[in-house]
């Protein structure tokens, strides 16, 4: 019972971690139809950040809180310096933005020599309720990725500000011709999802430490998350990447952990070819 | 059915297909980098240089321990030059790098073996690097090895020799203590590639061999970071040693996760025989206090060894920051391999590389990190004296060392 009550918690942790990489992730794919192949780097960068401002002798917190707004500083220039030439041509802005990634990953690995470092959590130690064991962190983290992801989905789906993204991305056309600057509104859409990226890498980095490929691995699971929860909306590639957060540190209980891994991929691709419409069918956002 | 909500009309929105197939072949993009680097030396002789080439992972994965291996050949190299080169020569070092990544690392050698024509190759981090590079270098390039790496063993191909720890030297003393200051119940938690299988193999044999068991043998995927099931299968089974071949990324977040679940407050004992002053870093100093690693050289042993405490200033002198002179990535093994050669380019009179290997062959030195050093006849693997040392508090105490040298058991 404790050990099932402890398998639950590890892992819904680790779902909300691969949720909260997703969300940004997903939300530039859902809305601007980018594959952001420098998303990785974005959380990387956000959790170098934070690294960057604790070492400077301020609290891990007081880094978590930068990290969003330095990210998103930095995917506002690199949205209007590159990304912005590639809308009419997705491809073409999937090798660009893996350029980037590239770049951002190879830089931090030069700024940090290429070593671990491990950043403390704000709130250390762990609850113990009957027996069981629950990381106060991985808590924070939960509460942290729900609040932020109905945030994300209030700001898109009730205000007058989502409504213009989403016309932005459904007739860009007829967008412009009402008065709104598609220009600036796919700026801000990407400034927005680097912030999350950013928030993202804030969060985990105490989990997983710094490190400069911190990045790729998230890159495959939000990849994997995005496909299986389709683009086009909101609630999509959330849901995809919580199955696959589910999948992915749920597997290992139950079968051989390198089989489980593998498992995990098929399963999503299994998905993908017999239901190839979205995850959660309906209406878009 | 309402039209308008799917339709995207002439907007550049792609669909899942679309989006996978473009995006297949991007996973196949592949970085690449050239680095060559040559370093003089301040004089010169009327034989010419002498050409030592290494081969290092300067860039990429393990950068932080090709960088290291680079620094140190640089300072021996000039420690050598500087004391009248050998037999009255300057050496000349080729730096390549091998990128952490094999197929790029056998282009870079090649040019170290024909365009350089070096008479010696010391380097390559990983097996799997040396496996993609010796063939380069011994088998076509007629050229002598070595690599300075600890490392799973069974290099026996000739020409090669081993400068870094193997499974005996790790094992025979470290298993028997861990048993004494941990306990009999071991998990062998294990990263899935060749180094882990073939060490746990010898690992095992001698946990049963000093009347221990082990719980369970398990392998991951390289990247994986979330080990709750395996904390719960140590944690749940009593295990008292976790001996521990998970390599990063994932090695940070799973002693995070055993010392949450209160694996080291129950007095469990971590161990890992790549632990050095690098991957100390990886977590905070109460997530792994008390775990044992098992090394020829720890920073902490300057304290009582003058040799070590000599190279180890020299290094810190000369190439302060980041990159560390550890024993876990290398550098240690890098020392060794350079002043063995050397002493056998002395011995051997002549570059040759039959005479060399066979000087090599019986090669000692007294001075290096850690202590002397000698290559075991027949068997180009190096004695060495080994060290068990414990975290305490982000550094590490020296517990136990070896009697003598101990023997590498190897070919």
């Amino acid at each position: 019972m404790e050990s099932a009550l402890n398998a639950i918690f590890e892992v819904l942790s680790f779902g909300a971690i691969i949720v909260l990489v997703v969300l940004g992730l997903g939300i530039i794919a859902s809305m601007m139809g980018i594959f952001n192949f420098a998303h990785g780097e974005f959380v990387l960068l956000g959790a170098y950040i934070t690294y960057l401002v604790y070492h400077l002798g301020l609290p891990v917190w007081a880094g978590m809180l930068a990290a969003p707004i330095g990210v998103a500083a930095c995917g506002f220039v690199l949205e209007r310096l590159v990304i912005r030439r590639f809308y009419a041509a997705p491809i073409v802005a999937m090798l660009g933005t893996y350029a980037m990634g590239l770049a951002i990953r190879e830089g931090v690995r030069v700024l940090i020599g290429g070593l671990y470092i491990s950043i403390p959590e704000p709130i250390v130690g762990s609850l113990v309720i009957g027996g069981v064991h629950l990381a106060k962190w991985r808590l924070a983290i939960i509460v942290i990725t729900i609040l932020v992801m109905v945030g994300s989905y209030l700001l898109l789906t009730r205000t007058s500000f989502g409504l213009r993204v989403r016309a932005a991305l459904e007739n860009p056309a007829l967008a412009r011709a009402s008065g709104i600057s598609t220009s600036a509104m796919y700026a801000v859409t990407f400034t927005f999802g680097a912030a999350l990226a950013g928030l993202a890498g804030a969060l985990v980095v105490p989990v997983f430490s710094l490190f400069a490929d911190l990045g790729i691995r998230f890159l495959i699971q939000g990849f994997l998350a995005v496909m299986l929860g389709g683009i086009g909306t909101f609630e999509g590639p959330v849901a995809g990447g919580a199955v696959i957060g589910v999948m992915s540190a749920a597997l290992p209980w139950a079968v051989a952990p390198v089989l489980a891994d593998v498992l995990v991929f098929v399963i999503a691709i299994a998905f993908v070819k017999f239901r190839p419409g979205d995850l959660i069918a309906g209406r878009r956002v | 059915m309402d039209k308008g909500m799917g339709d995207r009309g002439a907007t550049t929105m792609m669909d899942r297909r679309q989006l996978l197939r473009s995006a297949a072949w991007m996973s196949g993009a592949i970085a690449t980098g050239v680095g060559s680097w040559l370093i003089r030396p301040k004089w010169a002789s009327a034989a010419g240089p002498i050409k030592v080439g290494i081969a290092t992972d300067l860039t990429g994965a393990i950068g932080y321990a090709g960088n290291a291996n680079a620094n140190v050949a640089k300072m021996v190299v000039k420690d050598i030059n500087n004391a009248g080169g050998i037999l009255g020569r300057p050496l000349e070092l080729f730096i390549e790098d091998t990128a952490s990544n094999e197929s790029i690392a056998v282009a870079n050698v090649r040019k170290l073996i024909q365009r350089d024509k070096v008479d010696v190759v010391l380097g390559g981090i990983t097996s799997s690097m040396r496996n993609a590079i010796k063939d380069v270098i011994v088998t076509r390039g007629k050229t002598l090895y070595i690599y300075p790496q600890l490392y799973e063993g069974r290099e026996c191909t000739p020409y090669i020799f081993c400068t870094g720890p193997t499974p005996a030297q790790q094992c025979d003393e470290f298993i028997p203590w861990l048993m004494k200051n941990g306990g009999k119940r071991f998990a062998l938690p294990s990263a899935n590639y060749v180094w882990p299988h073939v060490l746990n193999e010898y690992a095992r044999k001698i946990i049963e061999k000093g009347g221990g068991e082990v719980i369970f043998e398990e392998y991951y995927p390289l990247d994986q970071v979330e080990y709750s099931a395996t904390v719960n299968k140590i944690m749940s089974n009593n295990v008292d040693v976790v001996f521990n071949t998970v390599i990063p990324p994932g090695v940070g977040p799973f002693f995070k996760q055993l010392s949450e679940a209160g694996f080291g407050k129950r007095g469990g004992r971590l161990a890992c025989v790549y632990y050095d002053e690098n991957t100390l870093n990886i977590n905070a100093p109460y997530e792994i206090e008390g775990l044992a690693s098992c090394l020829d050289y720890f920073r902490a042993m300057t304290k009582d060894d003058p040799v070590s405490a000599k190279i180890q200033a020299e290094y810190d002198k000369e190439f302060p920051g980041k990159i560390l002179f550890a024993a876990g990535s290398a550098a240690t093994g890098m020392y060794r391999g350079l002043k063995l050669w050397e002493v056998a380019v002395k011995e051997a009179g002549k570059l040759d590389r039959n005479a060399v290997a066979a000087a090599l062959d019986h090669a000692k030195i007294a001075d290096g990190p850690g202590g002397p050093a000698e290559i075991v006849p027949g068997k180009r693997h190096c004695k060495m004296k080994m060290y068990t040392a414990v975290a305490k508090n982000g550094n590490y105490e020296i517990v136990a060392r070896s009697e003598g040298l101990v023997d590498p058991k190897e070919c």
